[in-house]
């Protein structure tokens, strides 16, 4: 819908102040895009591909493109009938990158990747992103999520069930609390009560804090316990919480 | 127009029309010699048989009242149904490449993420289909002018004649086109969107040759687009088929539009 692809039912949705349907090939010029299932014309290599959509464009996407290339150890000679499906993502990056575009669409980028050239976009695109380009990144991997983005949208059968960054999701969410007992004996029949129990596994057991973690360190330090861990809880445990909820309340 | 979506496109037809072109002008040649060489065996043989007849009648689009004459065998090579064959695939192929075409083959995704509207990618690959049209169409020329440079000048058709059909052809060949650009945009298939197309110019074919032989069917023939290309009478008198010509650039014009309109305003993804 971003990109003009699919005209809202109801509502509007809007990129750089412009109407994205009305809008849609003037918000494109300033957009890099790089769909879930890219597929490319069989008969193009990298070179002409660039040097074809920098007509489109109308930019010389052959200024940046082999650097880009370069950066991704592709061969801009070979024709996509010949490319791996890896090879092919590298194209994709290269043409959504090569205009230097102010916002970044990007879906499930790292696909088809080694983790070598993993690691590579996840740098290129921090540094697109200190250098004040937007990048929409949509993944299934949260690990990736976690470590690239700073705000983060989560969409549950199509409604927006998230939206914040990552640091206001976790400090939503209550903390997660993993305690290990001296031995099995030594844990109490029941929890207190701002500790809400998820599992006991033997001597461990693992919850949520409900209350302040003030209340769970004083009770904690009468506590035989050998060891205890509170943390926020990572986006993937966060994820499936959202989801969770969704199902409770469906 | 954008000059990208044309390049682009030129690169994915240029084979096509340049085979097609070529199978055109070797067609137009041969026919074009020997039609009027051998008509005299023609008119013996197989123009004695009712159904030929008939045939030709619906090809040639006119009575032939027993007029057996030079001109009518050079209309044959402009209404050979091997000619209408390669004339409309050419049509068909170029004119279900966008959307169909792309969203069969899954680029479209890539092609409309690109800064071009999509009328702006309407108008510049219908560009580039009038103008390899007129170029696959400038090799049968080229082929019936070789063909016929063979027969004794007293056989040979009169150039500005021959270049009246080729116009009337070429609005046949747009109207044609924009009906396969209207099945192109309601459909996500290319093969489906081919298929209607040569069903419907199967079906106009098929009603032009009912027309000569059920009067029911001649009542609706004006419906065929064959009914409005008719070679003979403008051989034989040099009449320029202005109210032919006019009905296939409008029904030409308004299935465009109508195609560039569904297109504008329909959902397009392979998602």
């Amino acid at each position: 819908m971003l990109l003009g692809f699919l005209r809202p039912t109801a509502g509007r949705a809007s990129v750089f102040g412009l109407d994205c349907w009305r809008n849609s090939s003037r918000i494109k010029a300033d957009v890099g895009y790089l769909p879930g299932d890219l597929r490319l014309p069989s008969w193009m290599n990298g070179g002409e591909a660039l040097r074809i959509f920098g007509m489109i464009r109308r930019r010389d996407m052959l200024r940046q493109g082999p650097d880009l290339a370069e950066r991704f150890a592709l061969d801009l000679g070979v024709r996509v009938s010949e490319m791996s499906r890896g090879m092919r993502q590298k194209l994709g990056l290269v043409l959504a990158l090569a205009h230097r575009p102010r916002l970044l669409i990007l879906d499930e980028p790292t696909a088809g990747l080694d983790p070598l050239m993993q690691e590579a976009l996840r740098h290129l695109l921090r540094e697109m992103a200190a250098a004040g380009h937007t990048v929409f990144f949509s993944s299934h991997t949260l690990g990736e999520v976690e470590q690239l983005c700073e705000r983060v949208a989560i969409l549950r059968e199509g409604r927006l069930v998230a939206d914040a960054s990552l640091e206001e999701l976790r400090g939503r969410s209550q903390r997660e609390v993993t305690i290990l007992w001296n031995g099995e004996a030594s844990a109490p029949e029941d929890p207190p009560p701002f500790l809400r129990l998820a599992a006991r596994e033997g001597r461990t057991w693992s919850g949520h804090l409900a209350g302040p973690v003030r209340e769970l360190l004083v009770w904690a330090a009468s506590q035989p316990i050998e060891d205890i861990r509170i943390g926020h809880p990572d986006l993937e445990s966060l994820f499936r919480r959202y989801y969770r909820q969704g199902s409770d309340a469906s | 127009m954008n000059r990208g979506v044309i390049v682009k496109a030129a690169r994915e037809t240029w084979a096509a029309t340049l085979l097609l072109g070529l199978g055109l002008l070797f067609v137009e040649a041969i026919l074009s010699y020997v039609l009027p060489t051998f008509q005299e065996q023609f008119s013996a043989t197989f123009l004695q048989l009712r159904f030929v007849q008939s045939f030709l009648q619906a090809l040639l689009g006119t009575e032939m009242s027993g007029r057996i004459d030079p001109g009518m065998f050079v209309s044959v090579a402009w209404v050979h149904p091997v000619v209408l064959a390669i004339v409309w695939t050419h049509a068909i192929l170029l004119c279900t490449r966008v959307p169909a075409g792309e969203v069969d083959r899954g680029t479209v995704d890539i092609l409309l993420g690109l800064p071009v509207s999509r009328w702006e990618l309407c108008c510049s690959e219908t560009f580039l289909w009038i103008v390899s049209g007129v170029a696959i169409l400038s090799m049968g020329m080229a082929g019936n002018v070789l063909g016929s440079s063979r027969l004794p000048p007293e056989m040979r058709p009169d150039a500005s004649r021959q270049m009246i059909v080729l116009a009337n052809l070429l609005c046949l060949y747009l109207a044609v086109g924009a009906l396969t650009w209207l099945l192109s945009s309601m459909s996500n298939r290319r093969g489906r969107a081919i298929s209607a197309a040569f069903g419907a110019v199967l079906a106009s074919f098929l009603l032009t040759y009912l027309a000569q032989i059920w009067s029911p069917a001649e009542r609706v023939s004006f419906l065929s687009v064959l009914h409005y290309y008719r070679p003979l009478p403008v051989l034989r008198d040099g009449l320029w088929p202005a109210r032919d010509m006019l009905v296939l650039g409008a029904a030409a014009a308004g299935l465009w539009v109508a195609a560039g309109v569904i297109f504008n305003r329909r959902d397009l993804s392979t998602v």
